[in-house]
């Protein structure tokens, strides 16, 4: 690795060459290439991410309705759309569930994770392949788990009911999803169960950072494993777990589809979190103003928490 | 590599039980998919549920795919995900290439612009997508569709991408150039084949993104012609609620291509997942 490397260095700097290209001008070449190269994927992504969403400001400040899509004229209305969405009871309502939704899927995807990350960190036979199969869960389109888990949480057929009524008296069984008092904990249920395996494998990584010689030598000096858990793994632990909780906190605030495809809001709005509420004003009811606001207002929680995120990022330097 | 938990190998059998035990647990949902698909209609609404299905029927897949409706969709997802697949890498190696290995200017804040863009919720991406693409006669097309998903993919991609290409030595490159070979042919001839396991990743993952994609099916899509796979399953669990046998049948058939493309190349999927982090 080392030779090929000064032989060429020093071949560029000085005695002949056998072609006439200095060194400057394969800077030049290479400087022109990369504008070349990265031109396509920024024009893309100007047209059919940045633009839109500028658009999508443009429209939350414009009176747009279903018959002016086809050029009909739009008039300025400032910030009225933005006043109509957030004086919407609906949406206030869907605040509240997306931050209930969110806190409670964090709180146990975390653990759930936590745990299995230091159960799988051990080293045991068929370690790989079981965790393998752990992410299956993960890596299902979210429609087909959604659909999965309104059969598994069916009133009269379904098998977490077959389970409680195995396990306890008849009345523990339940119409989780159509119960508005229950509808969101089912969800958050589904969500925590595709949230795992992804909060494992990331806490994963960060465990085996950790130097094993600092758990021998704290075990030589009689630490039992508790000990070793909360004064290493914890504090060691601490800056992987921010990272996978910020990460975490974006999907989920966004989480739409799963919801949609498992209770369609309801019942009553009992699970109408402000993806499906925004969804709701813009494709249900055409209010594309007033969707358009609300989005913007929905986009403000991940831009928050990734920019913090992104700023960890920066902060620990870029190594890689 | 060895992890906290200062005992070796010995002993490693019963953790191996526990972890197929809680790892069982937490498949049950799966199972019972496939448990539902295979059995027989009369048994599925009963009161205490078989758990294993006895005798098996395959007659919920043979309804599922004698319906025209479901191939569609299913030729649909394969377009629009393939699509994906090959717009990101025709946009994403390139792009990641530029950032790894050029001195641009603004490439700082390029990688920034990346790692933010994959922050707006699908829902509220698709709201001025679809006044656009109608303006536009995208709407109801494979290529608005492959190009609304490519905004999921290509972010992660150059993100995934770019430290795989760093990681590929400077002096094959010069030494390349310097023997007369042009920038794409460097990219082509030398670095290409260096990376391909970071390109199995970011093929692999965008593949899985865009054949679970349902925002963008369901908001650009309203033509059955079109229309991926989860939106025709989304509608049938909407007006056949209770046709489970069936629904499941569905449901598996889709998850198939992720099982199969998972477990083909999951080392270049894990690999990936644990590069990019920032997953969309």
């Amino acid at each position: 690795m080392r030779r090929p490397r000064s032989g060429l260095r020093s071949g560029h700097r000085s005695g002949p060459r056998p072609r006439p290209r200095s060194p400057v001008s394969l800077d030049a070449r290479r400087r022109r290439a990369g504008y070349l190269f990265s031109l396509p994927g920024l024009v893309f992504l100007a047209l059919v991410l940045a633009y839109p969403l500028l658009y999508n400001v443009w429209t939350s400040v414009h009176d747009v309705r279903l018959s002016e899509l086809l050029g009909g004229s739009s008039p300025f209305v400032g910030l009225d759309n933005y006043r109509t969405a957030v004086d919407d009871p609906d949406f206030w309502h869907a605040v509240r569930l997306s931050l209930v939704f969110t806190a409670g899927s964090l709180l146990f995807q975390f653990t759930i994770g936590f745990a299995l990350a230091l159960l799988f960190a051990r080293p045991f036979p068929f370690n790989g392949l079981l965790r393998s199969l752990l992410l299956v869960a993960w890596l299902l389109p979210p429609v087909v788990s959604g659909t999965l888990f309104r059969w598994m949480l069916d009133q009269d057929s379904g098998a977490y009911n077959a389970l409680l009524r195995a396990v306890g008296p008849d009345t523990l069984a339940h119409d989780w999803l159509t119960d508005p008092g229950t509808a969101l904990a089912g969800v958050i249920l589904a969500n925590v169960w595709v949230g795992v395996p992804f909060n494992m494998l990331l806490l994963l990584v960060g465990l085996h950072t950790i130097d094993p010689e600092l758990h021998e030598a704290a075990a030589l000096d009689g630490a039992n494993a508790w000990q070793r858990f909360r004064w290493i793994t914890v504090p060691l632990m601490r800056p992987v777990s921010v990272t996978v909780l910020l990460l975490g906190l974006v999907y989920t605030f966004k989480v739409f589809d799963l919801v949609f495809v498992m209770t369609g809001g309801g019942p009553v709005d009992a699970t109408s979190v402000l993806s499906v509420h925004v969804y709701e004003v813009f494709f249900k009811f055409f209010r594309f103003g007033e969707g358009a606001a609300a989005g913007l207002l929905l986009l403000l929680v991940p831009l928050v928490a990734g920019v913090v995120y992104v700023r960890r990022l920066r902060g620990e330097g870029e190594t890689a | 590599m060895r992890p906290p938990g200062i005992r070796g190998r010995r002993g490693a059998w019963p953790v191996t039980v526990v972890a197929a035990l809680i790892t069982a647990v937490f498949l049950l949902p799966v199972y019972w998919m496939v448990n539902t698909s295979l059995t027989r209609p009369d048994r599925i609404l009963a009161e205490t549920p078989d758990w294993f299905p006895a005798p098996a029927t395959t007659q919920h897949y043979a309804t599922a795919l004698s319906d025209d409706a479901l191939l569609r969709a299913l030729l649909n997802s394969l377009v629009i995900s393939c699509g994906v697949v090959a717009l990101t890498l025709l946009l994403g190696v390139p792009f990641a290439y530029a950032l790894a290995r050029v001195p641009l200017r603004g490439s700082g804040t390029m990688v920034l612009a990346l790692l933010i863009a994959q922050l707006p919720p699908s829902i509220v991406l698709a709201a001025p997508l679809f006044i656009l693409e109608r303006r536009a006669g995208l709407d109801d097309t494979y290529v608005g569709l492959i190009a609304a998903d490519t905004t999921l993919t290509l972010p992660f991609a150059v993100i995934v991408l770019r430290p795989v290409l760093r990681a590929v030595p400077r002096e094959l490159e010069e030494a390349a150039l310097v023997d007369g070979c042009g920038p794409v042919g460097v990219l082509l001839r030398v670095v290409l084949p260096i990376m391909a396991p970071g390109l199995i990743a970011v093929a692999a993952l965008s593949f899985l993104i865009a054949w679970g994609e349902f925002v963008f099916g369901l908001t650009l899509a309203s033509e059955p012609d079109v229309q991926p796979v989860t939106v025709l399953l989304n509608a049938f669990v909407g007006t056949h609620g209770t046709a489970w046998g069936a629904l499941m049948a569905t449901a598996t058939l889709i998850s198939v291509p992720v099982v199969c493309v998972f477990a083909a190349l999951q080392r270049f999927v894990v690999g990936g997942l644990a590069a990019g982090t920032v997953k969309g």
